[in-house]
Order: structure tokens, then C-alpha cells, then sequence
């Protein structure tokens, strides 16, 4: 929109220029300028999303390192890989990673790199409970909610055509901006409406794998549970709805959460991969 | 890597101790986990319960009226230090972790807090090692397959 605002500009000013016959103005150039602003601003593609993933998840492993765990981390990737499957982007690279921190936290990476802490799989009882969490941040990469507000918030950071060079050239300090930008994002948070849409999302993604509906249920109910002072969950309290007003928005989700509250919790399984 | 197992062991046993709990509405209590089972008393608004294991959308409770299962949905466990999960928990880790069980652990020397996130350096090495552990599709597959996993066509909503 803006770009056509500012084609429009371009084409008003255009008779004064030729009647003045500036010669440094190059109309055509400009006019390419601004379709670039446009294309930058309008879609990433695919692989560029994967880049930008990759890179923000390389920064995200700077502030806590994987829990040096082998089979746990293969095994989060097993439940992970099989969520992402019962998805509309079943091919994307999909990797799982259990962070080394005590803070209680999830992350969803733009082109499908998932976090989650070992603060939050310590106070899991359930693989279906892993799953309703894992299935959140899969809705996120689906929804590209951390992919739209990062390019918002790039759009409004950097100048229009910087960001087109952000996107194009892996290294630059455009893309250092941008990246630091992405990484940012993770302690200013989603809008309310997103994590409610993972939420909903969530439950039918896990009951779509075969797990028991109600993991992600019971994980909030944890965390509502717990000391709202906890500095444990001071940065997930400041991004996230509150567990309260979670579990309350998933009550219209009863019937889905019902019809599949049978499947498997697999609790042993979760116990076993865990204790290793 | 050791000084983790003895938190994660003891998890599941933190969870079904007796929990407090409250209910957010009036809510019927059930004989068994299921809609259509008989009911054993009608609990209001408010109603204290002590919350022992979840089993699908339900939570076996024990209420002053008698024990039963409630939708878990309509149950709150009671907030704060009071419940034992948290602060048991933590306290569990630091003594696994460090041999005392002094609090000063639970911020973390590094982590995932705002601070931290702003000042984060890449780093591509451990970016390589997460890569290694990914899953194939098909291997997620066998793997769901061993868990009794069965894939179901469910609409998103709206």
C-alpha cells in the first residue's frame, strides 16, 4: 500500500522532472527501488524464512546451550516430527531442542525450530502433556506468527529497501539487525490473539497425532498453579495470556478436547525417556 | 547431566500427591471419569477439593461431600508456595545440582530471560548439534506406532 502511495508520488513528480531535465534522476531506477520496497514487504518466501529460523535459533541456543541429553533430545524430536506430520507443512526441517535453563519457557523459530526448556519438561507428567506443548509452538511456525511480527517489526526498524537486503545477504549489518530484532521479539511476546490461536490450535494438532487431548490443558493447569513470583516464569508470564485466561478460551474447545481424551497419555514412556 | 535425573524421577510422584484445589463453577462430581456416569454429589462454586491423578479430561478428586472425578476444566489448582510442586521441586534441584538447598539457583547464571535473549551471541555449533538430532518422518512414524499412537482426521476450528 505504501508502495503504491509512493509510485504514485513518483509518477505525480514526474513532469516536473522532465521539465527541468534533472539529470541525475534516474525514474526507472527509482521505480525499481520502489517495487523492491513492495516485494520486501509483501511475502518471505519459504527458504528465506528457514534462514531467518535458523540464524534466530542460533542466537536463542547463545542464551542457553541444548541439555546435554542425546536420547532425550532425539526423543522430543520423535514426538515433534510426528505432531508436524499431521500438518499442513509437513516438510518443513523440522527440529526440537530441550534448552539447558530453569526458566519455564517455550519457543516456536520461524521454519520450524522448536524450543522448550528443561524448566518446563521437568514439570511435565505426560508424553501427551510434551505433545500439547510441542503442538503450540508447530501452530506458531504453521500460522507464521513470529515470521509476521518480525517483518512487522522490520519494516518499522529498518528502511524499506534495508530489509530487502536483510532478507537477500546472510551477512550484513542489515541482517544482524534483523536477526537481533528476531530474537528480541521473544521477550516482547506475541500478540494475545496468536497464543490463544495456538492454544486451540494446539489441542486438535495433538488429538490429530493420537495423544490424549487434554496435555496442553494440564500443562497450564501446572502452571497456574505455580508462584506468579517464581522467577522462573517471569519472562513466559510477560509474553503469554495468563494460564488462567488460557484455560478459560479453551472451554469452547470442549467437545474437540472430549472426543479425544481417550487417546494415550503415555505417561510410562515420558517417565522412561526422561529418567535416562 | 546425573544431577538432573532425581528432579525427573521424582515429577510424576509430585503430581499425583493430593493437591489443593478450588472449582471455578458448580460442578457435578462423578463416580468415574465420564459424562454419563452416576453422580456423586453436586459441588459449588468455590468448593475446596484435594486433586490427586488426571486421567483424560478428568481429575479424581476429594472433596468434603465424598471423592469423586470433576471436568478438569472447571478445577484450579490453589496458587503460590502453598502447593507442594513448585517450591518442592525446586528446592529438590538445588540439592541435586549444587548440595545445599539455598534459593539463590533458581534465577540461573544464564537462561531465557529478557536480558539474556537481548545479549545472546549465535551460536552455531550447538545450531549443528540440534540438527543432528532431528527425526525422519518415517522414523517418527515407527515411533508413534510403538506408542499406540493412531493418526485421526480432526478439524481445526471455525
Amino acid at each position: 500500500m505504501r508502495a503504491l502511495l509512493l509510485l504514485a508520488a513518483l509518477a505525480l513528480a514526474t513532469p516536473a522532472q522532465a521539465q527541468f531535465r534533472l539529470p541525475n534522476v534516474d525514474f526507472n531506477r527509482m521505480v525499481d527501488k520502489v517495487k523492491q520496497v513492495g516485494k520486501a514487504t509483501m511475502e518471505i518466501k519459504e527458504p528465506e524464512e528457514i534462514e531467518i529460523g535458523r540464524d534466530v535459533a542460533a542466537r536463542l541456543l547463545g542464551a542457553a546451550p541444548l541439555l546435554a541429553n542425546a536420547p532425550l533430545q532425539r526423543y522430543v524430536n520423535q514426538v515433534g516430527r510426528w505432531l508436524a506430520a499431521q500438518t499442513e507443512r509437513p516438510d518443513l526441517p523440522w527440529r526440537f531442542g530441550v534448552l539447558d535453563a530453569p526458566q519455564v519457557n517455550a519457543f516456536a523459530v520461524p521454519g520450524g525450530t522448536i524450543f522448550v526448556t528443561r524448566g518446563l519438561v521437568e514439570r511435565m507428567a505426560s508424553e501427551s502433556e510434551l505433545a500439547g506443548v510441542l503442538a503450540h509452538e508447530v501452530a506458531h511456525v504453521l500460522k507464521k506468527h513470529h515470521l509476521k511480527a518480525i517483518q512487522k517489526g522490520a519494516q518499522t526498524g529498518l528502511a524499506g529497501e534495508a530489509l530487502g537486503t536483510a532478507l537477500r545477504e546472510r551477512a550484513g549489518p542489515e541482517r544482524d539487525k534483523l536477526i537481533a530484532f528476531g530474537t528480541e521479539m521473544y521477550s516482547r511476546g506475541l500478540d494475545k490473539s496468536d497464543e490463544l490461536e495456538g492454544d486451540r490450535l494446539g489441542v486438535v494438532i495433538a488429538a490429530r497425532a493420537g495423544y490424549d487431548a487434554y496435555g496442553l490443558p494440564a500443562v497450564l493447569q501446572t502452571l497456574q498453579a505455580m508462584n506468579a513470583q517464581d522467577s522462573a516464569l517471569a519472562l513466559m508470564f510477560k509474553t503469554h495470556p495468563s494460564p488462567a485466561e488460557r484455560l478459560a478460551a479453551l472451554d469452547k474447545m470442549q467437545a474437540t478436547l472430549d472426543a479425544y481424551a481417550a487417546q494415550p497419555q503415555l505417561v510410562e514412556r515420558f517417565v522412561a525417556q526422561t529418567r535416562r | 547431566m546425573r544431577a538432573l535425573l532425581p528432579l525427573l524421577l521424582a515429577v510424576p510422584l509430585i503430581v499425583v500427591a493430593a493437591e489443593p484445589a478450588s472449582l471455578i463453577r458448580a460442578t457435578e462430581l462423578k463416580q468415574e471419569p465420564a459424562t454419563d456416569a452416576a453422580t456423586v454429589a453436586r459441588l459449588p462454586e468455590n468448593a475446596a477439593v484435594q486433586a490427586l491423578e488426571r486421567k483424560g479430561g478428568w481429575i479424581h478428586v476429594k472433596a468434603a461431600s465424598g471423592e469423586g472425578w470433576v471436568r478438569l476444566l472447571a478445577l484450579r489448582y490453589a496458587a503460590g508456595p502453598a502447593r507442594q510442586g513448585d517450591s518442592g521441586a525446586k528446592q529438590l534441584f538445588n540439592v541435586a545440582r549444587t548440595g545445599t538447598s539455598g534459593t539463590e539457583v533458581t534465577t540461573g547464571a544464564r537462561g531465557l530471560d529478557a536480558e539474556q535473549l537481548a545479549n545472546a551471541r549465535p551460536n552455531p555449533a550447538e545450531l549443528a548439534k540440534m540438527g543432528a538430532f532431528a527425526a525422519e518422518a518415517d522414523a517418527a512414524a515407527r515411533f508413534a506406532a510403538q506408542g499406540k499412537l493412531m493418526a485421526t482426521n480432526v478439524a481445526y476450528p471455525k
